[in-house]
This record gives C-alpha cells, structure tokens and sequence, in this order.
C-alpha cells in the first residue's frame, strides 16, 4: 500500500491531487464524470462577502497549448454558498478546502467569519492574486507588506489552515511567500494565472473584454515550476504547486522540486477526469518506482 | 441523461457543402437522448497547441443505427483539422451537452431561422417535431449557393424553404432575415407560430430584435467561445436582458443554453 498521504497544517489530505480554484466550480459539475472522493480535495470557485455577477463577454481566448481568461469571479456571495453549494460539498469525504477573496481588507475578513460557523471546511484559500477585478486583487499579493497586514487579520478570526494563493506577476515571489508565512500562513499555492493579451487583428478589438487577463495551461507550467521551486527554497510552511498540470508527470516534477502537493486546474477543462487520472498515475509511478510514501518523493530533486 | 466521455468512431465523413462535411459517429447512448439543441465537446486530435474542444450542435441522430451526425464547417484550425478525419478514426467527444429546443404539440407553424452552419441543429428539429402536424417553415442564408447544406428531410417533413444568398447565386440576394421580415409581416395572425433561430451572433440579435418589434415568440441557439462546455470554466456569458433580483446578469451558454427563449437575453452584434 503505497501513502500518498499529506498534511498541510492542521490539514490532513489522502493524497497530494487538488482541483483548482475557478476551475472546478462547486464540485458538483464534475461529479457526472468522476467519484470526486478520489481526490486529496477540491478547492472551491472563489466565493466572496456579497455576489458578484462577473466581467462581460468575451471572457476568455484559446492562446497556443493555453488560454487567457477575465472571468471576473462571478459568486453568489457567502450567504447564498452556505445556502445552496455547502449542502452538496458537505456529502463528500475529500477535503473541500473555500476560495475566498474580497474587495477590501475588511470585506475579505468578513466572509472569513460568516464561513467561520459552517462545520466541515478543511481550510481556507486566499485569493490574494485574482489579476481580473478592478478593486483588491492583485494588490493584496503584490506587496509583501499588505500581504501580511492582511494575513495577520485573517488569522486572528480563525483557527483553520490558511493557504495564501500567490499571484506571479511580482518582481520577487519568494518575500510575498515569507510575508504570508510571518503573518501565520499555514501554506501557500502558487501561482495563480500569469497576465496576458490577445488581440483580433481582423477587428482590432482585444480578444478578452477587459482587455487582459490571467494565462493558464501548459504554456505556463515551466514557469510556474521555476516559482514554487523559489518558494520551496525561500519558505519552511508546504508550497502547493499549480499551473499548467495536466498529468502525473507534471504532477511528479512538482512534487520532486518540493511541492506538498498540486492542484489541477485548467486540464480540467478538456478532460474533466483529469484529476482523478493524475492520482491513478501517482499510483503507477510510486509502483514503478518502489516509493512507498510520497515523502521520499518530495523536494528530491538532484541537482 | 448523465453527461459522459465517449472514443467515438467516425463512420462516415460526407461533404456536406463547399468546406464543410457531415460526420457520423457512432454514440448509441447519445443517438438514443439526443434533441435538438444538445452538443457535443470534441478534443481536435494531434494538435496539442490546441487547448480546448470544439463544440458542435447534434444535426441529426439515429437511435435505431446508434449513430449522431454532425456538421463541421472547416473555418477555424480545429474545425479545419476535425473535417480532414476518416472513417475509423476515433474523437474524444463530451456528450450530450446543453439543453434543446422546447416544442409545442399544439403549434401551427414551426419557423426555421438559419445562418450559415446554424443550419446545424435544425434536421434534428424536423426529427424532434415529426409527430407535431403543423406547418414547417426553414428560411436559410448563406454566403454563396456552393455553402448550401442541403438535405433531404425537408422534402420528407413537408418544409417550405425560403433561400438567400449574399451574392444571389441562389435564392433571394441577401441577408435571410429580410424575406424574414417580409413573410412574418405578411400574416400577423401571431398565435401558435414560433420562431427557432440558429447562426452566428450578428444575424441572432437581428432575428431577436425582428421578433420583439413584431410580437412573434421563439427560441435561439447561441454561439460562443467556451473551454469546458459543461458549466466549470464559466467563460460563456449570456447577458440577460433584465438582471435578475439578486443582481445576476448573464446566463452560462453551456449550461443554461445554448436554446433561449428571445424575449429572455441580450445579444450584442
């Protein structure tokens, strides 16, 4: 029997394969195709204090082996979460870990305490870098010193594991990283979607509404892996690697640079089974390769 | 029915018009459930630089054969690639996706409104409505008489067809939705005739807009970008002509749609 298990914090996951989030909705469209309790859990849609309705069209654009999107973190609001999505992830038996994010600090506090009384949240993300909303944002992950003033209110509300999602598009990763972690971060995820544009040569209109947005998919996958590498080497709290991961193997090259764990975000998109399929390949590989648990795996990159 | 993953062999690849060709696949699963209005999401093989599926309406189903029947209009890299395959080949499909177009048993007229490939989901309409004994009507424009898909169910469900063409190589010389204008305003008698529009954008929001101005109820399939087609990427938006109470401004194509009642959305030309 092979233990992929991991702990994160006070979060404990069977095994090292996450959803992303904004990719994975609420689980529940998913579930048609696959038994979401294969995975080590699901991190929500983001959800923030009041409902937002999202950006205009064109929200996204197919860019070579990736995409760009504005999507505009279109949520019901807390309320309306706990009222109709918490219901169903609550029957399920793999961590669901909540995406949060707000307009300000206080804002971004709040829907913390109004998630605070639902029993069953293994943990929270937050969406410090979502790089398409006008207010908050990018900006809380952008400069070390607002990630951590924000951190440290977050962290006085709540005793659950708090995973800060790092934005890439900063200068210096690594001190926005230990900003997080000096605050009372208990992990970070890296890295939320890179900026980028497209235009329409034909109208000559931007092809996303906002005109840029966040890139994803493999084109951003070496990138992403030189990042959480630098985290890996700066910070002592588990890195969550994401970006671009669409197979064990990208799973594999994570986990050896030192990752704790990843997430799966866009690769669901064209294979909704995507995740499930890179936690059978984990399997196969530790077989192969007469790991028995995923610690002897992790951060043994050979340099 | 419970949306699946399918290998789907191509049976059959027919040319269908100048640039587009009519696949067959065998689903028998979704040959059984089909409507008009579903889709399905198909990976375009070998090219890997291509990230997401294409989607394509359901243009007609076999239940008894077990096949489905599409149309692809090679315009784009992926549909370029996806109309070159052969029989045998097998396509990674995503089935059956969306909703499909309300009948009504009680109707006197169907009228077919089709732009371009949006002539798509309408032989699986003339399917759906067979038992329905009412006048069926398909006006259809393209840009030239050679882009014509033509088939034989409108001779086998009675249908009066009215054609356009840009360049008047066939039928009347521009946009389809002026002999439109005219039949509709021909014969106001309202009750029981209902419009189903398919196409690109442009001709939907003037076909909503020739609706609304003349009373006559319908639904559209729209077009759209979209990554998944089944709800998660969230990257198709429909806008609502009114925002909902709760502040919700637009609709999900994949999911909600892509059938919509007119009167419901907003389209942006």
């Amino acid at each position: 029997m092979i233990d992929l298990s991991v702990r994160i914090g006070g979060l404990q996951l069977a095994n090292p394969i996450l959803t992303a989030s904004g990719t994975f909705g609420y689980g529940s469209k998913f579930a048609d195709f696959m038994d979401l309790n294969q995975l080590g859990g699901i991190v929500t849609k983001t959800i923030t204090l009041e409902s937002r309705p999202g950006n205009p069209a064109p929200r996204i654009c197919e860019t070579p082996a990736g995409m760009l999107n504005s999507i505009g973190l279109p949520n019901l609001g807390v309320a309306r979460f706990i009222e109709e999505k918490w219901p169903f992830l609550s029957t399920l038996r793999t961590a669901v870990i909540v995406n949060v994010a707000g307009r300000s600090m206080d804002d971004f506090v709040a829907a913390i305490e109004a998630l605070e009384p639902v029993a069953g949240i293994a943990a929270y993300e937050l969406n410090y870098s979502c790089p398409n909303v006008k207010e908050g944002g990018l900006a809380f992950s952008s400069e070390a010193q607002v990630a951590a003033k924000l951190t440290r209110k977050i962290r006085g509300v709540t005793r659950r594991p708090l995973i800060a999602k790092l934005t890439p598009n900063v200068a210096r990763i690594g001190e926005i990283g230990r900003a997080c972690e000096a605050s009372g971060a208990d992990a970070v995820s890296a890295i939320n979607t890179l900026v980028g544009m497209a235009v329409d040569i034909r109208t000559r209109k931007p092809r996303l509404a906002t005109v840029t947005g966040g890139l994803s998919g493999p084109a951003i996958r070496p990138v992403a892996l030189a990042k959480v590498y630098e985290l890996v080497q700066t910070l002592s709290i588990p890195v969550i690697g994401i970006g671009g991961i669409a197979t064990a193997t990208d799973a594999l090259e994570f986990i050896i640079a030192g990752a704790a764990a990843v997430q799966i975000g866009t690769a669901g998109f064209m294979n909704p089974c995507a995740a499930a399929e890179v936690v059978k390949g984990l399997e196969a590989y530790c077989h192969q390769e007469r790991v028995e648990s995923l610690a002897e795996l992790r951060g043994s990159l050979r340099l | 029915m419970t949306k699946s993953m399918l290998q789907a062999r191509v049976i059959a690849v027919n040319a269908a018009a100048a640039g587009t060709v009519r696949l067959t696949l065998e689903a028998p699963d979704w040959a059984a459930a089909a409507h008009a209005g579903h889709f399905v999401n198909i990976q375009v093989p070998q090219r890997c630089d291509l990230l997401w599926r294409r989607p394509f309406s359901l243009h007609r189903a076999d239940p008894v054969r077990g096949t489905i029947d599409l149309l692809i209009a090679a315009v784009g890299r992926g549909s370029q690639a996806l109309a070159r395959c052969q029989t045998g080949d097998r396509l990674d499909a995503i089935g059956l996706l969306g909703n499909t177009f309300p009948l009504d048993p009680a109707a006197r007229e169907i009228i077919m409104v089709a732009g371009g490939i949006g002539i798509a989901p309408f032989d699986l309409l003339l399917q759906d409505a067979a038992e329905i004994r009412c006048r069926k009507t398909l006006f259809y424009g393209t840009r030239c008489a050679e882009a014509l898909c033509r088939s034989p169910l409108w001779q086998e469900h009675g249908v009066e067809f009215h054609l356009a063409t840009e360049d008047g190589s066939a039928g009347y010389r521009g946009r389809v939705l002026e002999p439109l204008r005219r039949y509709l305003e021909s014969d106001q008698d309202r009750s029981g005739r209902i419009l189903y529009g398919c196409g690109p954008t442009p001709m939907l929001a003037g076909l909503c807009a020739l609706a609304l101005e003349t009373g006559f109820r319908g639904f559209i399939s729209v077009e759209n970008l979209m990554a998944c087609g089944f709800g998660a990427c969230v990257g198709c938006p429909v806008e609502l002509r009114v925002p909902r109470p709760d502040g919700q401004k637009y609709l999900l194509a994949c999911k909600d749609g892509p059938v919509f009642p007119i009167e419901e959305i907003l389209l942006h030309d």
